[in-house]
């Protein structure tokens, strides 16, 4: 049997388009290994000019294949492969990923890893029976496990692992998850598709699918129970429920936000489930209602009976961030929170476009989703729209009404872009379909016929593709911070390695800050061996202070007194402390007869030591 | 096409797992883990060994738990599931103590035990029907 000829013909230009796709996504990543630093604040400060146009090419062609007939285990492929490309750039552009908490994240997965510790991480340094309970259920214990397993696996060192661990998974899984809740909702592989792509399209998941913490673990395994959730109201197999609870407690176990937040949507998922059941109309209503509630007021409760379990946080209900605000700045704080403060209007715009897209087709398909074709789809469709509907709700209590949190109420804004991707897929290939059906009814007519084809292939083939690329690309401006402190730094990290090398027994570091989250990173936190006060460890940052007034050996042996160890380094940084200072204190140590220990990064770090004598 | 056919073939060989081969091939690609994280600490061994062990549990656990769903379900669901269990064991064996070497090693053939025994009860289950 032979193909029509024109069928032939689109076959092989959409071969074409394919090849060069892989072509253009293997040179993105050539330009981020080309972009890699050892000293920036930004991404956006070193990387290649050729980038981000090669990316926006690429992802308009990747669109292009997604909205074409074939093969979807392909296209899923290669959106997999972009969505990893999209989530890598701290990791392959920065020496040691972002400075976002990951690196304390790391350092305590290291001791893990060095088996310094037994039993896993208890994360707090207060030991209640409460917290060490809550800790091991919740804490970074899950992403400790298997980060260290596979570290083992693939021989490589914890840093390595931990760096690609979240961009990895992520870019492998949530446009997985996300291709299977728009598949559940639509009943269409190209609508779901379509949402995988786009799901990369929002700037905080883009932000949290490129840091290994907890939190982007536990997003993952929401995803996966939000799914469930949907399959677990259209069918009667029993065995549904029991992954929608399992998922959820995979997202407790990984991070204690995204376990409440699917727990609180089972509820919900639950109340629509009954709703379907034969019985009155009212009771069902009401039971409905209740569940919404309750799933509502879940998150914020929990925050509340953080405390109740020994954490060292005071979350309680305010009205102070509301009162003597206008009403148009409360309306702002409710929708966009600090994003009103001082970001500029490309930003929210970038932030906000997702989830209004999403909202709107909501509001479209619920005007349309009595027409008997939807129907299938009514249930999955409304758990959708209410589960958005609670989140905003969260969010909106958790920014004004409550105070102390121990987390930005922004995180909300994954689990909301999460639920909206799928709606957003369904506008866009609705816009696609509708733009060929329209081709199909021109093509047929004579009048003017050229003028109309040639208009609607240039939007169904050009335009969407630049339109959605344009919106991806940008997203990663959004996504990726304009403004942050110095990164860690090669030398800083070239300095704590060569002290943890050549230290002829325990140690202590005096060190800044930076200098701390360069040595969690190498040696991990609390390591008996090669001390490094912790972040907020006021006596760490009482004996920098004193060191950097008079670097002297007495200062130094008091560190080593206090921590049982018998040499201490002293590492003091340009670009940290400013030219003047830093001049200072080598001046001073240096006349004070502290020995160097090492000068790295061209002279912008020294190392200074003293071994306690014997 | 062709290709997924061969796909398709290939996880059937591994799900019938007669005379436990693959049960035997993943023990086997543990052990040799092992060695490789005592003494030559070779990356590209560790990520070679890894891709068979993750897709022969992949597909034992996505038969186990979903049967013959789609193709690319089937697949990437096997391989998240695999991901969930070795979470699970090793959160559990580092509660219970720690996660050194031997631990990981005693980590991943509970792992590969499990996922075979699941799917061989699947297998008598779809047998039985």
């Amino acid at each position: 049997m032979t193909m029509p000829s024109e069928v032939r013909t689109s076959h092989w230009i959409v071969r074409a388009i394919g090849i060069l796709y892989v072509f253009l996504v293997a040179l993105s990543f050539y330009l981020l290994a080309a972009s890699r630093t050892g000293e920036a604040q930004t991404v956006w400060q070193v990387l290649h000019p050729a980038f981000l146009p090669v990316l926006f090419v690429a992802t308009a062609l990747l669109i292009v294949l997604s909205i074409s007939p074939g093969n979807t285990a392909l296209k899923m492929f290669l959106i997999m492969v972009h969505s990893i490309l999209v989530h890598s750039l701290f990791s392959i552009i920065f020496p040691a990923g972002d400075l976002s908490g990951q690196q304390i994240t790391l350092g305590h997965i290291r001791r893990v890893y060095d088996n310094t510790i037994l039993h896993g991480l208890s994360g707090w340094p207060s030991r209640s029976p409460q917290i060490l309970f809550v800790e091991s259920l919740a804490g970074s214990n899950l992403q400790a496990a298997l980060s260290t397993i596979f570290a083992r696996m693939f021989s490589l060192d914890i840093f390595y692992v931990h760096l690609f661990f979240i961009p990895v998974l992520w870019g492998v899984f949530v446009p997985f998850g996300s291709f299977l809740v728009a598949k559940s909702l639509s009943g269409s592989e190209q609508v779901a598709v379509l949402s995988a792509l786009l799901v990369s399209a929002f700037p905080y998941t883009i932000y949290f699918g490129a840091i290994s913490v907890p939190n982007s673990l536990g997003f993952i395994f929401f995803l996966y129970s939000l799914y469930f959730m949907m399959r677990y109201m259209s069918t009667s197999d029993s065995r549904t429920a029991y992954w929608m609870v399992a998922f959820s407690a995979f997202a407790f176990l990984a991070h204690f936000l995204a376990g409440v937040v699917a727990f609180s949507l089972l509820l919900l998922a639950i109340g629509f489930k009954s709703y379907e059941t034969n019985g009155k109309a009212s009771t069902k209503q009401a039971a409905l209602l209740i569940a919404f509630v309750t799933a509502v007021w879940v998150l914020p409760l929990s925050f509340i009976c953080l405390s109740y379990f020994g954490y060292p946080v005071k979350v309680t209900f305010t009205s102070n961030r509301i009162s003597g605000l206008p009403l148009q700045e409360i309306v702002g704080l409710f929708l966009l929170g600090d994003l009103i403060f001082g970001y500029d209007l490309l930003q929210i715009l970038l932030v906000l476009l997702g989830a209004v897209i999403g909202a709107l087709t909501m509001i479209y398909l619920i005007f349309r989703l009595g027409r008997a074709h939807l129907t299938k789809f009514r249930l999955s469709a409304y758990f959708l729209m209410t589960s958005f509907a609670v989140l905003l709700a969260d969010y909106g209590i958790l920014e004004i009404f409550m105070d102390g949190l121990p987390l930005n109420a922004e995180r909300l804004w994954v689990f909301r872009d999460f639920l909206a991707a799928p709606f957003v897929g369904l506008a866009f290939y609705s816009i696609a379909s509708w733009t060929k059906a329209l081709l199909k009814v021109v093509r047929g007519k004579q009048e003017r016929r050229t003028l109309h084809v040639s208009g609607l292939l240039l939007a169904l083939n050009v335009l969407i593709p630049i339109v959605l690329s344009a919106w991806v690309t940008f997203s990663l401006s959004a996504g990726y911070p304009q403004v942050a402190p110095l990164q860690t730094t090669s030398y800083e990290l070239d300095a704590v390695r060569a002290i943890d090398s050549g230290a002829p027994g325990k140690y202590v570091v005096i060190g800044d800050t930076w200098t701390i989250f360069a040595g969690e990173r190498i040696v991990g936190v609390h390591n008996p061996r090669a001390y490094y006060f912790e972040e907020y460890d006021k006596v760490g940052h009482d004996l920098f202070a004193s060191m950097e007034q008079n670097p002297s050996k007495e200062v130094m042996l008091q560190a080593m007194n206090q921590t049982n160890t018998s040499v201490a380094y002293f590492i003091v940084t340009q670009p940290r402390i400013g030219n003047e200072l830093f001049y200072s204190v080598v001046a001073k140590a240096e006349q004070n007869d502290l020995q160097i220990y090492g000068a790295f990064g061209d002279g912008k770090l020294y190392v200074f030591y003293y071994e306690k004598q014997t | 096409m062709c290709s997924e056919i061969h796909l398709s073939r290939l996880e059937s060989i591994i799900i019938r797992d007669s005379k436990l081969v693959f049960t035997l091939s993943s023990y086997l690609i543990v052990l040799a883990l092992h060695l490789n994280l005592n003494s030559l600490q070779w990356p590209a061994l560790g990520v070679s060994l890894s891709i068979p062990y993750f897709l022969i549990n992949g597909v034992f656990l996505s038969h186990a738990f979903f049967g013959r769903e789609e193709g690319l379900f089937w697949t990437m669901f096997g391989i998240l599931l695999l991901v969930m269990v070795l979470g699970s064991v090793g959160w559990l064996v580092m509660l219970v103590y720690n996660l050194d070497v031997s631990m990981t090693t005693l980590t991943l053939l509970i792992t590969a035990t499990l996922c075979s025994l699941l799917n061989r009860r699947r297998m008598k289950h779809d047998n039985a029907i």
